[in-house]
Formats: structure tokens, C-alpha cells, sequence
């Protein structure tokens, strides 16, 4: 094994050699392939950013859904809270400003268009306005009933007057906390759309085809009595399929209703609530990644040139790795698959491993220049001593990418295969490319240390006095907080104190860790047992997670929107209990209706916590008999027999059609219950609705010796895609496990010893444990979107352990001396070690500032997820191999530690043992 | 309440509004053809007594015909209807439900004004509960929301008559249709009429020499065709063509509803007293009343 190792390693130092005397065939090739990955990804490219792709269509719950949709439409609405300015949305003032407001949404058309900068024409996704100004309220008067607006036509200024308004609204329960709050402060516009009612572009109806003909059954009738139309099973429905909605749809729409909303500011404070909002700000968060993102590349380029003072140091490896990046989308897009949003998380996962990659062989290659090597043989040198641990460590960050395309969902898979081949090409064009590149143009000679301006400035400040020094310090934080704010002021002083101290005291700290470890192993362990044990019980204090409102930050449009409509209103989520008696009318049976409303009465006492009001069929039927009979309360409940039942139903049954449809299926077979729910995460949600299961079972259990083939489903957009994110959630974590576990069984095979490979597992676990560990302890929740980068910064976290270990071993080969080796190690792979972690770091660190919460926390943790890996890496790995000594399966000779403490070796004397 | 706030005004004018039919002329443009096509409207609604079977069903095709996939709902009602007031432009109406059983004897009764000042009403009547109710609803056209034809496809907003003066009016070409040669004629609403229809623009097939309207596309706002009408037995009755079998296609639904006219008389001699609430609660009156109105057209 070692010495296959070795072979291996010397492969590495010929291969710079090999590609440099064939870099015209190689650069030929590389360039015509990246020409024709180039018109891939120009030319077919297809990246769907509608939310619906992201689930499981084949999910049942998924289909009860879109059977749900199918026979009831689309409730994608806007709602739209508001905020009366003088504190009553009755007042004269608020209630014209609500009048104005919702005949400009209706009737957009008669706007100004050049009074606003969106297009109005967006607003032609309106179907429909309700506001406290449109509403009517029913009265029964003698004979007759009464259905009047609940604001008359002219708005009266008289107090009295405004103050009956007021009163007759709050009597209405049926409005109460739907469009209006309990103290009158707060109102609701309801925006229906067409969004997802659309049919497909290009849809054209069967019946349009030519020679189409309607059956004379149609107009085969006799004059006197009635008579049957034919019908036909057989005949071919031609079902329509709707335009799925994207995110860009949603941003104009919204930016269209903005626009208008702009004129009663002055008024009325407006909170939006519902999908076409909440996917209008996802749209924004997307906008921002892609700025955070090129912060992410400038802080690498800036972080390297300051490392390395060399431009084509950093210019070579950020072509390399978009080079890797354009193969990877090239031929993902070739083969003919569909990209998603998570196409930048590829992106950032390509730039760190690519950049570790180039980090490690630069750093070693500057190392040996500084040695006074020639290019050419410090490359070699560079490539002998990080090539294994290069292949080792794309290995596991490919498994830990792969293990996502187990997943059933396209995108995700999709997102698997692409950065594992990206991931494999960075490898690729780091051995194959680079050095062709570096032989064109290369860095000086090392420069002698000290010369380097950055030095040169800092032999400056040392001169200048402490009080000069505080001044100047004070005035610059000052500007630097006054221009930017405090946290990315703050992220702006960490990133520059800290690349001051790593450049001036690299060598000190590498030196200082060997030492340490050796003086004090146990207290080191000791340290990092409590971590791990911290860690362990943290993780086991985890929820697994996701709320819509909770990936906006606290201070977000959106989530003050759910926070007011929860406070005040009767919250923006619902959930439908579908009811399908599998028979025709089956709506129409008291037994039917009396379950229903008894479902509805168990909500209202047992579930007050989560939801707020319900309504159904059965409402409608209780109103109706109560209105039918002078308005006497005695009458608000269902009638015992379906006759009056029928006939209660005739009013609801000349209204129109389509309103109809979205309560009850034309043969009154299907209908649903609308519980309206307040913002809650995935697991509440779970809770909820198998309590409702379990209600709905025992309550509906009479119905089925009437309707044997009853079936009665809690469904409802977003409780069941918050199961299916909580199924993701969970499947994501399985395969993050079996990342982990993939990952240590490669470092058993490498390192060649169980022992060995155990020991690096426990810095592998410790970064990932301690990440989940402080989730749980803080009480943040692991959602989709944690569990679905988690494996990836995990990845990159071991990668330096890999660097590490796999060094080690080949040192240990060499050297046959357990201290040399160790010293080796730190020396030159903990060097390029502190560098990726920097890099990577605080290139990470920058996500934190999203809007998106979901991708700030992968920012924050994965920053100090990857800042504890270089902790273990420093610390924890030397004490561990000092206390256990691994010998790594290497048999022979070998001085240990034990060995040396006898005869001690100074660190700072073996730079020059090497070899 | 939900179910009160449509406007059930028009519904039972409906029925009588979509039978079309004038004795041949040429007029020059398409205001003039659907003016004739409204006159007769009214001519036909005057004095009638009907017997209307309405069946809806979802729909597919069978051998490039369409047809229905299952078994219809079926509703059956009579109907008699009178012009009043200034130049006979008020309309009063009664409806009776035939079948379901369920929903037999449910009545509605409808006094239309041509004023717009003066509110419609309308007497609803169910016979399960023995309880006449006036229904008090607005004569503005506001935020009024198509009601359906006793739960059929057909809705208010199919045909609104008299308010032509609310449609930009075009003549597009001139084709066939079931064989016969017509006239195409676009109708779109202007700005206010387009607040309570669903409707951007309608097509309407009419037939050059009978003036009957054999078909009409309905387009929505993004252009697309949502609904369809297709006429078939046109016939004449008492001197005038009319489609006896009207069936509204929702292209969106997939669903029709067949409009049978099983039986149409028109000027028919009608007790102005029999148009009033009385025969809404007196069982025994509304009978001797229909039984003298049947009597006439035997």
C-alpha cells in the first residue's frame, strides 16, 4: 500500500512535466471542447424556477392536491393587510382611501399609465377585488331580504353614522378577521388572480378540430315531455393543462400592485401577505444571491492575491476552476437536463473546491520557490506532495454531492450529478491545465520576506506610536462603520485584521501548534471532548424544520406581513379537508352537512391555537335556512331532510358557476372545508393534521354506512409542501449520514489503517457535529434548505483533514520519524490549510448577509464549520497522534514520539531536514 | 352570506333572451343586425309560455362529435313571461321548477324595469319550506357578478339585452356555419361594461337569412376562447326562426349544458294577476291559472 501510495505521488510530480511537453494537443483540445460546452450552454440552457418543480409530483399527497386544484382552482391570492394611519379603518378617511384603492385595482385600466414606473398591464392577473368597500350585508325585512353594501356609495362624514358602520361590520362573522381586525386597526384587500389558471401557451380545444360536430342527440327531442341525453363513457375528455408559475411572474405582478399601492401610503400602511408577495421577495433574495456571489469570488481573488502576492497566482486558478464550471454546465445541458436555482449553489461549491485545490498546490509550489527551486521542479515538487490528498479529497466531496442524487426529486438530482462532475473537472484542470498555464506565465521568484509591500507598510505602523496607532485605528473602524454599517463593517475589519495577521505571523502560529500539542495534549483533548459532548447533545436537540415565514429575517417585508396577519387577522395559510362521497348529490344529505359542520364545531373548540375560522358548504346551508325563516337563530343549523336541503341550495346554485365550482363539484359529489390557519413550521403542521386525521376518521365514521366509497383528505398547498419539504428535509439528512459515512471509509482505504481512519473521522465529525450541536442549542431549526448545502460544506470542511492525514502518511513514509513528519506536515499542508479556511471562510461568511435565511445560515455555520475544521486540523489531529502514535499500517523502524522526547527536536530546526 | 350578494337579475330573461330569430332583411351593419336580433328578443318574450329542459354534463368527443361523458343533471321548467310598462320595455316573469323532484315547485318571479332608476325585484319561492321571500337587489351594473341559469353554464353575462349602446360593434367576414351562409360579428364591451364580464370580445355567428345567432366564441382577456355557444334545430315557430337546442360549451371545464326548448308559445293571453306573488304561495290558484295558459297552446 505504501508504496502504491508512493507510485501515485510520483505520477503527480511527472504529471506537470507530461502536459507542459503536450500543451499544444492539450490546449488545442481544451479550447475547441470549451468552445462547443460554450454554445451548450449559450444554446440550450433551460433553467425552471417555478416552485412546483422542486416537489414530487408523484408524492400522494402531491396528487390529492392537484386533484384538490384540478376540481376546486387555484387560491393563489394576494393579501393584502393594511394599517389604518389615524387608527380606524372606519373613519372617513381610511374608508375612501379603501374605496380608491380597490376601484384602482379593479378598474387599472382607467390609471395614468405614465404616472408609474411598473406595467400596469401586469395587473390583467387580476380576477377579482373584495374589500371592507365591496362587501354586502344581508338583511332580513319582513319579506324581503335585503343585500346592501356594508359602506354605502357616499361615505358619510358623521361620526354616529361611521360608528353603526363599524358596529354592523364587527357583528359580521363571516368578515371578522378576514377583512377587518377585532379593534378595527388593521383591514384586508383580497386579490384573487388567474395565476395558475391559466391553460398552456399554445393549448388549443379538441373542439376547435375541423369536422366537429355536435351529436343530434343535442336536438333529438319531441315536443311534449323531457327527454335524456345520450352520453358516452368512452368519449375523450380533453383535459386542460395549466401554465405552471414562475417567480419572475410574480415579481412584476406584485411590482404592478406596488406601484399603485404607492398613491395611499398616506393613508393606510400596507403589509402584503400571500403567494404572489412571498415569491415576488424569494425573486429579490435570488437577485441579491447573485451579488452575494460575485462578493463571494471577489473575496477569493482578493484573499488570494494578498496571500500569494502574485497575479498569475490567481489569475490561472480562476480560470481553471470557471473552466471546470463551464464543462460541468456544458455537458450537463448536452445530455439535456434542466437546471434549477440551485445552478449558484454548484457555482460556490465548484469556486471552494476548485479554490482548495489550487490552494493547496500553489501554497506548496511557493514553499519549494522560496527554497530557491526552478518553476519546474517546485511544481513538480508541489504536485508529488498535494496531488494524492488532491484526488482524495474530490473523491469524497463527489460522494458527498452524489449521495444527493438519490433523492426523487429532479432538481436535486440534477444539482447532485452537476457539481460532482464539476467538482471531478476541477481536479481535471487543476493537474492537466494549470500547469500549461503557469509554464506561459508564473510567478517571480520568491521574494525575500519582509520586501513585500504589504510588510512594508506594516514595518511602517510599528514604527508610529501606540496613541498615534489607537487614532488612526478609531478613525479608520469610524469611517469604515459610518459607509458600510456595522456588520458588514465589522465583516470588513475581521477580513482585514485577520489577512494582516495570518501574512505576518503565518509561520509563528504553524510553529506554535506542535509545540502546544505536544506540551499539552490532554488538555487539548480534553477541550475538544467537552466540544464533542456539547455537540452531541446539541445535534440530539435539533429540530428538523421548515416555516415559510422563518426563512425571511425578522426584520423582512414578509415576515412582519405573517406576524400582522397572525396578530390581527385570521393568518394567510389554509388548509382544505376534501370530502368526496363518490356519489352524485352526496353533498346534498343532511348526514353529509351535520358531519361536516361537526368537524367544523371540533376546530373551533380544539384547535384555537393553530386556526383561526372555518368555512364550508355547510355554513351556506345553516345561513340560508336561517334567512329563509326570518332570520330566526333558532334556524342556523342543517335541515334534517334533503329536500330542503336542495332547495335551500338554489340561490347558491344560480350564483356563478365558476364561484361555485371552487366550493363544491358541479354533481355535488366533492366539496371542502377551508380552515384558515396562522403561520406555523413543517412539524406543527405534521401535528395538526394527523390530529385532524384522526378527528376526521371518528367523526365522519356514520357518513360511511351512507357513502361505503367516502374519502375525506386534509390537503391544501402549503401544509402538504411543508410535508413534502419535511420529507426532503429528512431524506437530505439520511444521505448526509451516509455522506459522512462514505467519506470515512475512503479515508480508511487511503490512510491504510482502521486506526488511522478512525482517528481522522473524529475531526471530520467534530465540524459538522458542532454546526447541528449549536442549532440545537440556539433552538434554530434544520430545514430544506440547511440539509441541502450541509453536505456540501461539509465537504470542503474535511478536505483540509485529507490534506493533512494524507501528508502525514507520506511524510511518515519518508521520513520514518513520527515527530519529523508531524512537523512536516504542519509546516507546509498547515499553511495551505489556514489558507483555504480563510478563503473559504470568510468567502462563505459573506452568504450570511442574505436576506434569504435559508442561505444566511449556511453562510454563518458553514463559515464556522469550516473555521472548526482548522482548529482540529492545528490542534486536535497532533494531540491525537501524539497520544495514539498510528503507525498508519507502515511496518519497520519508526521513531515515535516517546523516541523523541528522549532526544528533543526543536520545529523551527527541521526546515531544512526535509528529504 | 355568499349566495345573496350575486345579482340574480336577468336569469330568467335569460331563457328567453338567447332564442333569436327575425323574418329576412339586410341590414348594413352589425349594430342594425343585432338590433333586429334584440327586437325579436322581445317579441319572442312577450306574452310566452315555455317549457325549457336544461342538461349539463362534462363533455368530450366521440367520432369527432361532442358529446356528453356521463350521465346529465337534468332540470326541467316552466315559464311565462310578459312586456309592460313605456314602449313594453319591463319585463315579468315566473319560473317554476319541474324537476329534480327535489327542487319541484321552487318559483321565481322577476319584475325588470328599463329605468335604471328603478330597482328590479324578484320573488323566490321554495316549496320544501313554504316561505316567499322578496329579494331586494340593485339595478347598477357595479361589481355585479354573472349569476348562472339554475347551476347550467349559462350565465348572465352570455347576453345582456338592451345594452347594445355598451359594445363596440364589427363585422368581421362573412362564412358558413352549419351549412348556412352568416355573418360574423365582433362584439367587445367598453370600459365600464368590461368591469362585470369576463368577456373581452365575442364572436357571433348570424345567420343572414333567419337572423338566428348559430353560434358564439366568448374570448377572455388574454385572447383566449373560454366558452362556446352552438345553436342546432333552428325552426320556425309562429312565423319566426329560433334555435330550439342551444348548448354552451366552458372550454376551461370541460363541461355543457344543453338549453332544450321543448315548447315555446308565444302571445299568449296572460292574466296580468298571474304575474304576481299570489301565485308564488297559492298552490291552487297558480294551477287553474297554468291550466288555462296550457289550455291555449293545445
Amino acid at each position: 500500500m505504501e508504496n502504491r501510495l508512493l507510485v501515485l505521488a510520483r505520477l503527480f510530480a511527472a504529471a506537470p512535466g507530461f502536459v507542459v511537453r503536450h500543451r499544444i494537443v492539450i490546449l488545442t483540445m481544451v479550447v475547441l471542447i470549451s468552445v462547443l460546452q460554450a454554445v451548450g450552454v449559450a444554446t440550450r440552457t433551460r433553467i425552471d424556477i417555478s416552485t412546483d418543480s422542486m416537489i414530487d409530483q408523484t408524492d400522494p399527497a402531491i396528487a390529492a392536491l392537484n386533484a384538490f386544484r384540478t376540481q376546486f382552482g387555484s387560491d393563489d391570492s394576494l393579501f393584502l393587510v393594511y394599517e389604518a394611519r389615524d387608527g380606524d379603518i372606519f373613519s372617513a378617511r381610511s374608508l375612501a382611501a379603501t374605496r380608491a384603492l380597490t376601484e384602482s385595482l379593479r378598474d387599472w385600466r382607467s390609471l395614468d399609465v405614465s404616472r408609474y414606473d411598473a406595467d400596469l398591464q401586469e395587473l390583467d392577473q387580476i380576477r377579482r377585488v373584495q374589500s371592507v368597500t365591496t362587501l354586502r350585508v344581508q338583511r332580513v325585512d319582513g319579506d324581503t331580504l335585503r343585500s346592501e353594501r356594508l359602506v354605502p356609495d357616499d361615505i358619510p362624514d358623521d361620526p354616529a353614522q361611521l360608528a353603526a358602520i363599524r358596529e354592523q361590520a364587527l357583528a359580521e362573522d363571516d368578515y371578522r378577521l378576514a377583512f377587518y381586525s377585532d379593534d378595527a386597526r388593521f383591514g384586508a384587500l383580497l386579490i384573487q388572480t388567474t395565476f395558475g389558471a391559466r391553460p398552456l401557451e399554445g393549448y388549443v380545444p379538441a373542439v376547435n378540430a375541423e369536422d366537429i360536430s355536435l351529436d343530434d342527440a343535442f336536438s333529438n327531442f319531441g315536443g311534449d315531455g323531457g327527454f335524456e341525453l345520450a352520453f358516452d363513457e368512452q368519449a375523450t375528455i380533453d383535459e386542460v393543462s395549466f401554465e405552471l408559475v414562475d417567480m419572475a411572474e410574480y415579481k412584476v405582478f406584485f411590482t404592478a400592485v406596488s406601484a399603485v399601492l404607492a398613491d395611499y401610503e398616506a393613508d393606510l400602511a400596507f403589509y402584503p401577505a400571500g403567494n404572489p408577495s412571498l415569491m415576488s421577495w424569494v425573486f429579490d433574495v435570488l437577485q441579491q444571491m447573485l451579488w452575494l456571489a460575485a462578493g463571494v469570488v471577489a473575496i477569493f481573488i482578493f484573499l488570494l492575491r494578498a496571500l500569494f502576492r502574485s497575479f498569475s497566482a490567481v489569475f490561472w486558478p480562476i480560470i481553471t476552476i470557471i473552466l471546470s464550471l463551464l464543462w460541468s454546465w456544458g455537458i450537463t445541458v448536452w445530455i439535456g437536463a434542466t437546471l434549477s436555482t440551485m445552478l449558484s449553489l454548484t457555482v460556490m461549491l465548484v469556486f471552494a473546491v476548485g479554490i482548495a485545490d489550487c490552494v493547496h498546490v500553489m501554497s506548496a509550489y511557493f514553499v519549494f520557490r522560496e527554497e530557491g527551486k526552478s518553476h519546474e521542479s517546485a511544481l513538480a515538487n508541489a504536485y508529488e506532495k498535494t496531488g494524492l490528498a488532491i484526488l482524495v479529497t474530490t473523491i469524497t466531496t463527489m460522494a458527498g454531492v452524489l449521495a444527493l442524487t438519490g433523492s426523487d426529486l429532479v432538481p436535486i438530482k440534477v444539482f447532485g450529478f452537476m457539481s460532482a462532475l464539476g467538482v471531478f473537472m476541477a481536479l481535471v484542470f487543476t493537474v492537466v491545465l494549470l500547469p500549461i498555464l503557469l509554464s506561459i506565465w508564473h510567478p517571480a521568484p520568491a521574494k525575500v520576506a519582509g520586501t513585500s509591500r504589504l510588510l512594508s507598510y506594516w514595518v511602517r505602523w510599528q514604527q508610529l506610536s501606540r496613541k498615534t496607532q489607537a487614532a488612526v485605528m478609531l478613525v479608520l473602524l469610524a469611517v469604515l462603520f459610518a459607509v458600510t454599517g456595522i456588520a458588514i463593517g465589522f465583516y470588513i475589519g475581521l477580513t482585514v485584521l485577520v489577512t494582516m495577521a495570518v501574512v505576518r505571523w503565518q509561520s509563528n502560529i504553524l510553529a506554535a501548534c506542535p509545540n502546544w500539542a505536544r506540551r499539552r495534549p490532554g488538555t487539548i483533548l480534553g477541550v475538544f471532548a467537552l466540544i464533542f459532548g456539547a455537540s452531541v447533545y446539541g445535534t440530539s436537540q435539533v429540530n428538523i424544520d421548515s416555516n415559510v415565514a422563518e426563512l425571511a429575517r425578522e426584520s423582512s417585508a414578509p415576515r412582519i406581513a405573517y406576524n400582522m396577519v397572525d396578530e390581527h387577522m385570521a393568518g394567510a395559510q389554509t388548509i382544505s379537508v376534501m370530502i368526496d362521497t363518490a356519489s352524485s348529490d352526496g353533498l346534498l344529505e343532511p348526514v353529509v352537512l351535520k358531519a361536516m359542520e361537526a368537524l367544523q364545531q371540533q376546530v373551533a373548540t380544539h384547535y384555537r391555537e393553530r386556526i383561526s375560522r372555518t368555512y364550508s358548504l355547510a355554513n351556506i346551508v345553516k345561513d340560508t335556512h336561517q334567512v329563509m325563516n326570518q332570520d330566526d337563530p333558532a334556524f342556523y343549523r342543517i335541515p334534517d331532510d334533503a329536500v330542503t336541503v336542495s332547495q335551500l341550495m338554489y340561490l347558491f346554485n344560480s350564483a356563478n358557476p365558476e364561484e361555485r365550482r371552487s366550493l363544491v363539484s358541479d354533481d355535488f359529489s366533492r366539496s371542502h372545508i377551508t380552515l384558515n390557519t396562522y403561520n406555523a413550521g413543517s412539524y406543527e403542521y405534521q401535528q395538526v393534521i394527523s390530529e385532524l386525521d384522526a378527528d376526521i376518521a371518528r367523526i365522519f365514521e356514520p357518513v360511511r354506512a351512507l357513502f361505503p366509497e367516502l374519502q375525506v383528505t386534509v390537503t391544501g398547498s402549503v401544509p402538504v409542501m411543508m410535508r413534502a419539504m419535511d420529507e426532503i428535509a429528512q431524506s437530505q439528512y439520511s444521505s448526509l449520514l451516509l455522506a459522512l459515512a462514505v467519506i470515512s471509509a475512503i479515508m480508511i482505504i487511503t490512510l491504510g489503517s482502521v486506526q488511522a481512519g478512525l482517528i481522522s473521522i473524529i475531526p471530520n465529525l467534530i465540524p459538522a457535529l458542532m454546526t447541528f450541536g449549536l442549532m440545537g442549542l440556539l433552538g434554530i431549526a434544520l430545514d430544506v434548505d440547511t440539509l441541502l448545502i450541509a453536505p456540501v460544506i461539509i465537504g470542503i470542511a474535511v478536505d483540509d483533514t485529507i490534506h493533512f492525514m494524507t501528508s502525514y502518511r507520506l511524510e511518515l513514509i519518508k521520513t520514518r520519524s513520527m515527530p519529523q513528519a508531524l512537523n512536516n506536515t504542519l509546516r507546509d499542508v498547515g499553511r495551505a490549510v489556514m489558507f483555504t479556511t480563510m478563503i473559504l471562510g470568510l468567502g462563505f461568511a459573506i452568504l450570511g448577509f442574505s436576506e434569504y435565511l435559508g442561505i444566511a445560515k449556511v453562510g454563518i455555520f458553514g463559515g464556522l464549520a469550516i473555521l472548526m475544521a482548522l482548529l482540529c486540523d492545528l490542534l486536535l489531529l497532533p494531540a491525537l497522534i501524539i497520544k495514539l502514535q498510528p503507525r498508519f499500517g507502515i511496518k519497520g523502524d519508526m521513531e515515535s514520539f516517546s523516541d523523541a522526547a528522549r532526544s528533543p527536536v526543536t520545529v523551527a530546526a527541521t526546515s531544512s531536514e526535509r528529504r | 352570506m355568499q349566495l345573496f350578494k350575486r345579482r340574480l337579475l336577468g336569469v330568467l330573461l335569460l331563457s328567453t333572451a338567447l332564442i333569436s330569430g327575425v323574418s329576412a332583411q339586410s341590414p348594413a351593419d352589425g349594430r342594425a343586425i343585432l338590433e333586429r336580433v334584440e327586437d325579436n328578443q322581445r317579441a319572442i318574450a312577450d306574452a310566452a309560455f315555455n317549457r325549457i329542459q336544461l342538461s349539463s354534463c362534462r363533455f368530450g368527443l366521440q367520432n369527432s362529435q361532442i358529446t356528453c361523458a356521463e350521465r346529465a343533471r337534468v332540470k326541467a321548467l316552466e315559464s311565462v313571461s310578459i312586456n309592460t310598462g313605456a314602449n313594453n320595455r319591463d319585463t315579468r316573469s315566473i319560473s317554476i321548477v319541474l324537476e329534480p323532484a327535489a327542487e319541484r315547485g321552487i318559483s321565481m318571479l322577476s319584475y325588470t324595469y328599463d329605468d335604471a332608476s328603478q330597482d328590479n325585484e324578484t320573488w323566490l319561492y321554495l316549496s320544501a319550506l313554504g316561505q316567499v321571500k322578496r329579494i331586494a337587489s340593485g339595478n347598477s351594473d357595479d361589481e355585479s357578478e354573472p349569476a348562472s341559469l339554475f347551476g347550467s353554464e349559462f350565465t348572465t353575462e352570455d347576453q345582456d339585452t338592451g345594452k347594445l349602446e355598451d359594445y363596440t360593434i364589427n363585422v368581421l367576414r362573412e362564412g358558413t356555419e352549419s351549412g348556412r351562409e352568416v355573418w360574423l360579428i365582433e362584439t367587445i364591451p367598453n370600459e365600464k361594461r368590461s368591469r362585470s364580464t369576463r368577456y373581452a370580445r365575442t364572436v357571433q355567428y348570424v345567420d343572414k337569412e333567419r337572423f338566428v345567432v348559430l353560434r358564439a366564441d366568448m374570448y377572455d382577456r388574454t385572447g383566449r376562447e373560454i366558452k362556446r355557444l352552438m345553436a342546432s334545430r333552428v325552426e320556425q315557430v309562429n312565423g319566426n326562426w329560433m334555435a330550439r337546442s342551444l348548448t354552451m360549451m366552458n372550454l376551461v371545464a370541460n363541461r355543457l349544458s344543453n338549453m332544450a326548448i321543448l315548447e315555446i308559445n308565444s302571445d299568449v293571453e296572460i292574466p296580468e294577476n298571474f304575474l304576481t306573488p299570489r301565485t308564488l304561495t297559492d298552490v291552487a290558484f297558480r294551477e287553474a291559472e297554468l291550466q288555462r295558459i296550457r289550455e291555449q297552446v293545445e
